[in-house]
């Protein structure tokens, strides 16, 4: 693992770093943003995965024990990093055509045209927060470049945001550079997708969709927001496919999906940003990453004791591998799945007494597996180390509930506590479905934000239907020989 | 913008905050050195460094070997907390070398 070898190297220890055969192109990309570009490597042929002990062995010392030694012993030839062009370079001149040419074939855009971000366009996006725009919000790895509020307006610009969308924009990338959130694993090998949800009065104001239809693409907050999270991946922190992205499939980004607030107020219940410390009614958002989900389709029933088996036994029925996150020292206790709740269902819930607590609380319960399933699961399937809950349980690592006995077939529950699980109640008003995300552990973890307007905000927003005659900013230099 | 209209577009990265570092001196041998194993717990890298010290037994046998037990998992819940302690622990081991994988 390149990281941990680059730690030794600076601490004056020779490393050879192992690395399967399809990872070498990472290796080499993650070697860049670490400033350690020579950084030697020992080729694993092939993937450990598939392989018989017998040609793990033969490959270990027949190619990786040489590499080994070679790495150790021998002086790596001379490092050089990539020359790049500066923070406010102009990198392309010409057309709306011609600029986006440039950014496609540089690695700059995401496969979609984009906003050509121009002196103007990013000026006007700089007005809509108090910060300075060369503000450094945090590192993103693997290229560890600076988060910057200028960079937020670049990209935000390129996504096709509104330059009064820059307050949720900051906050996301706030967010990403938070330490807890685990952004360096954005390109790890399932492919999760970050799901940014949003929460406030700031989702009517905006004119977010958060009623029918709220995953879907068409509605230019919703979608131009998601597009831009995926869009500073890879340009800030440097998630590009084939190089530091490694995801074995990977996801497109989506769309920001808002809780519906009027429900929630009107039930009495408490929106998600409330599970983060938030006074309700706080402009918030919250991203957290997923490989996939499933839509629990007609959930049906007048009663919680009608709906909970057929949603329990969804959120059970997703979760296989997850279970990494859920056991052992390496992540456990860091699953967080999370469930979208059509209106009416949450209505019928209610109607009965009962708040998210109660779901949240029903389903620990309920969404359980046997626990040789989730020990083999772990251990025999995906091929971790110390997989044993009752071992776990004796080391203080996992919670008493995973080893109340010892009989193989008793029931265990999918996450740690009841309140690992989240709920958002959103969607068609008129429907009786939930979906379900499964949720990526520390690969991701939700971490959630307020989203912070500018003082003159409110000015802001009513001139913002008259003409725009913007104010330019510094003006970029040019960068010699990289115009189109 | 109009299709023929010509504009300036600005870099949309911002300039890697790491400087190039030189690497460690490499060993003069692996005679009676100790090599640290760090793993991440993922891709059987427990069997492989097993296979390594196999590998190592009859050429080198005086090596020492740091399992990677000791400094648990260089991924996941704990990756900041075992790559902060690394230096120090490397020091109080008196590690001269390590093995790091599996992956990238």
């Amino acid at each position: 693992m390149l990281r941990a070898s680059a730690v030794c190297e600076e601490a004056g220890i020779p490393t050879s770093t192992l690395v399967c055969e399809g990872f070498l192109g990472l290796a080499a990309a993650a070697s860049q943003g670490q400033g350690v570009p020579n950084i030697p490597v020992a080729m694993v042929p092939g993937h450990t995965g598939v392989q018989s002990k017998e040609q793990l062995r033969e490959n270990i010392l027949g190619v990786t024990l040489g590499n080994v030694l070679n790495n150790l012993l021998e002086a790596p030839a001379e490092g050089k990093l990539e020359d790049e062009p500066s923070a406010r370079d102009i990198v392309a001149t010409g057309t709306l055509d011609e600029i986006n040419e440039y950014f496609l074939t540089h690695n700059l855009s995401d496969g979609l045209p984009i906003i050509p971000p121009t002196d103007e366009r990013v000026a006007a996006f700089l007005r809509y927060t108090d910060r300075k725009p060369d503000e450094v919000l945090g590192i993103l790895l693997p290229d560890c470049r600076a988060a910057t509020i200028w960079s937020i307006a670049v990209n935000g610009v390129m996504a096709g945001c509104r330059p009064e969308y820059m307050p949720v924009l900051v906050a996301l990338i706030e967010a990403m550079s938070d330490p807890y959130y685990g952004n360096e694993h954005s390109g790890n090998t399932p492919g999760g997708e970050t799901l940014i949800l949003l929460n406030g009065p700031i989702a009517k104001e905006l004119g977010f969709n958060y009623t029918q239809g709220v995953m879907r693409d068409g509605f230019q907050a919703n979608t131009s927001i998601g597009r831009f999270w995926r869009l500073y991946l890879r340009n800030i922190a440097g998630f590009l496919p084939h190089g530091n992205d490694k995801a074995t499939f990977g996801n497109t980004f989506r769309v920001v999906v808002p809780e519906n607030e009027d429900v929630c107020a009107k039930l009495g219940w408490a929106p998600n940003s409330t599970d983060f410390g938030f006074k309700a009614g706080t402009n918030t958002i919250t991203a957290s990453r997923y490989t996939g989900g499933n839509h629990i389709s007609s959930i049906s029933g007048s009663t919680p004791e009608d709906l909970m088996p057929y949603i329990a036994d969804s959120m059970q029925k997703l979760h296989s591998w997850h279970f990494l996150f859920t056991v052992g020292a390496e992540c456990g206790g860091t699953l967080r799945p999370l469930m979208f709740l059509s209106p009416i269902l949450a209505e019928t819930f209610a109607a009965a007494g009962w708040n998210k607590q109660h779901i949240k609380q029903k389903l620990w319960e309920m969404a359980r597996v046997p626990a040789w399933h989730m020990e083999r699961v772990s251990r025999d399937w995906t091929q971790k180390p110390s997989w044993n809950l009752a071992y776990e349980v004796s080391m203080g690592r996992m919670p008493k509930v995973y080893h109340e006995s010892d009989d193989p077939n008793r029931l265990v529950p999918i996450v740690w506590h009841a309140d690992d699980y989240m709920i958002v109640v959103t969607g068609d008003l008129g429907r009786n479905s939930g979906y379900i995300f499964a949720h990526n552990g520390v690969l991701g973890y939700p971490t959630a934000r307020e989203i912070k307007l500018p003082k003159n905000w409110k000015t802001l927003r009513a001139s913002a239907a008259k003409p725009d005659s913007g104010s330019p900013t510094t003006k970029g230099k040019r960068k010699n020989g990289t115009s189109s | 913008m109009s299709d023929s209209e010509i504009s300036n577009a600005y870099w949309p990265r911002s300039p890697r905050q790491t400087q190039l570092k030189p690497l460690a001196r490499r060993l003069d041998t692996l005679r009676g050195k100790t090599v640290a194993q760090l793993w991440d717990y993922v891709f059987r890298g427990d069997e492989v460094f097993a296979l390594l010290e196999e590998g190592l037994k009859d050429r080198y046998p005086d090596i020492k070997w740091v399992s990677w037990k000791e400094f648990g998992a260089t991924h996941g819940n704990e990756e900041h907390e075992v790559l902060a302690s690394i230096p120090q622990r490397f020091k109080e081991l008196g590690v001269d070398a390590a093995i790091s994988g599996m992956g990238a």
